[in-house]
């Protein structure tokens, strides 16, 4: 999952998409989430970051990890690909 | 090292509109506990979903219903509207503070009686009542509200077959400057119906006029309608004496006080606009004691309120089952109570609340029930914190119709339980089970 180029995340949690004029806020974890997918780190890096700085289960996260990258793929924050290729 | 709280990431698109003016609540509003008892234990006890009634709640209520008209009218008497809710629990709470029965059928009529209800104590309204009905009512010396010319006919034969004399009044309906107008229930007063009514009975010898009834609507928002509708109803009450020198015992304008549920479309919360019990009585009784009837002969007030004595009494706890987003991302909940034991969800956008703290993050949500059906939508749109599964919600203000319009569809209906004025909980009607319906069912 790749972040768009022309997507602009300040450090407050303010996301800007200069490709659809669409503006977002954050809470504070979905921040610090959507920075480590902008640093293109695999899944399983940030579910062991997490799992280890919050207190949170493996399951819960996870659901709420792709529930997150879901939304970010909806509002057209990350590069799209056709969804019906099945690979 | 201890961990930090984990709180799920979520992203907001920022919507450019019209703000609003009264802005958001600063606070998710938070139930926890009823009447003391957390919600909590009482799903751990009785089980998810769960209605609970508060006595508490249900005398102080009453309490303030009264208080409001008896200090502004000398005869006051409510009758409890048992198709609002007819659980045997509830209803002796209504009746244990003086309150009448106020029936719309052979069924509620024979509740009514098993109770131990006077049968001079019950107003037996509705535009369904069979001969077997009325023999029934006549026998127990009830007050029959006529409805249409057909029951009235069938009353008097009726009472000719018994050789005795029935005790009745007749449905008004009115033009009290609300609409929908309800002109389907009873007779009409401006083509003069309602008079040519009040003249056969009093041509009748079986029958004894004692009463005027009118229920101009439901969830009634404007008082001075009831105004209207006591005025003109005192009208016909001075016409009958004037005519017949009859004075009749009651006049009774029915119910439809609003309670503070939030109708559909609203755009204030109805807990701020709905008239309070004085406004009410503050109409009712200035039109009643200005109208040209003598103080000395002031009829008594008869007042069928149901919805606004129960609905605040009522909860029905929930538990959170799923989250998930729709195909434009939009966000969805299903919980496990759905429109089978919620019938007002048809009509108001319902209160539901968290039962314990959570994120400060709302996000706009629509919340279904668990049925396996399109329309079972408990709230289109309603904004919510994010809440997980097996998280407890504690639905507002549905003490009114839901236990008594609930279907049992698809799922067993569940536990009802009741927090007496002590803080006890019990059972008032027992969770279904396969068995409900071996019992009645042929056994093919």
């Amino acid at each position: 999952m790749k972040i768009l180029k022309e997507v602009k995340i300040s450090d407050n949690g303010f996301v800007f998409n200069s490709k659809t004029g669409d503006s977002f806020s954050l809470n504070p974890i979905g921040l610090e989430l959507i920075k480590m997918i902008s640093e293109e780190k695999e899944m399983e890096e940030i579910r062991q970051e997490f799992l280890s700085k919050y207190d949170v289960d493996d399951l819960t996260f996870e659901k709420d990890f792709y529930e997150f990258c879901t939304l970010l793929k909806h509002h057209q924050i990350t590069v799209q690909n056709n969804s019906l290729e099945f690979n | 090292m201890e961990k930090l709280k984990y709180e799920k990431p979520v992203i907001s698109k920022i919507t450019a509109g019209v703000p609003s003016k009264f802005g958001l609540p600063a606070k998710q509003k938070i139930i926890s506990e009823i009447d003391g008892t957390k919600v909590s234990d009482l799903i751990e006890e009785y089980g998810s979903p769960l209605f609970v009634f508060s006595e508490k709640t249900i005398r102080n209520t009453v309490a303030e219903a009264r208080r409001a008209f008896e200090t502004r009218y000398p005869k006051v008497q409510f009758a409890w509207s048992y198709k609002t809710n007819y659980l045997n629990a509830v209803v002796n709470i209504f009746h244990d503070e003086g309150s009448w029965a106020e029936v719309v059928s052979g069924f509620e009529f024979e509740k009514a009686l098993a109770l131990g209800v006077n049968g001079s104590h019950i107003l037996f309204n509705g535009p369904e009542k069979s001969a077997k009905d009325l023999e029934l009512a006549i026998n127990n010396n009830a007050c029959i509200h006529i409805d249409h010319f057909d029951e009235l006919y069938l009353l008097i034969e009726t009472a000719r077959k018994l050789n005795k004399k029935a005790r009745v009044a007749i449905r008004v309906n009115m033009d009290t400057g609300i609409y929908p107008m309800w002109d389907r229930f009873g007779f009409n007063y401006e083509n003069g119906e309602a008079w040519n009514a009040i003249n056969r009975i009093m041509l009748a010898d079986k029958l004894e006029l004692i009463g005027l009834h009118t229920h101009i609507g439901t969830y009634i928002m404007a008082a001075s309608a009831y105004a209207i509708a006591a005025t003109k109803l005192a009208n016909l009450f001075m016409a009958t004496h004037r005519k017949f020198n009859h004075w009749l015992k009651y006049i009774d304008l029915g119910g439809g006080f609003a309670s503070k549920n939030t109708l559909k479309g609203a755009y204030m919360p109805g807990a701020e606009t709905c008239p309070s019990f004085d406004e009410y009585a503050e109409a009712i009784t200035n039109a009643l004691i200005s109208s040209e009837i003598p103080h000395e002969n002031l009829p008594a007030l008869f007042l069928e309120t149901g919805r606004a004595l129960i609905d605040d009494a009522g909860y029905l706890l929930t538990t959170v089952l799923a989250n998930k987003r729709s195909s434009t991302g939009r966000r969805n909940m299903v919980i496990d109570a759905g429109v089978n034991l919620l019938f007002t969800s048809f009509w108001y956008n319902l209160g539901i609340h968290p039962s314990q703290p959570t994120s400060e993050y709302m996000e706009e949500t629509t919340i279904y029930g668990p049925l396996c059906m399109n329309i079972d939508v408990i709230r289109d749109a309603i904004n919510f914190p994010h809440v997980k599964t097996g998280d407890q919600l504690v639905i507002e203000r549905v003490g009114a119709y839901n236990v008594t319009q609930w279907m049992q569809f698809i799922t067993y209906r569940p536990n009802v339980i009741m927090i007496d004025s002590n803080g006890k909980t019990r059972i008032i009607k027992k969770k279904e089970s396969l068995e409900t319906f071996k019992n009645s069912e042929a056994k093919d």
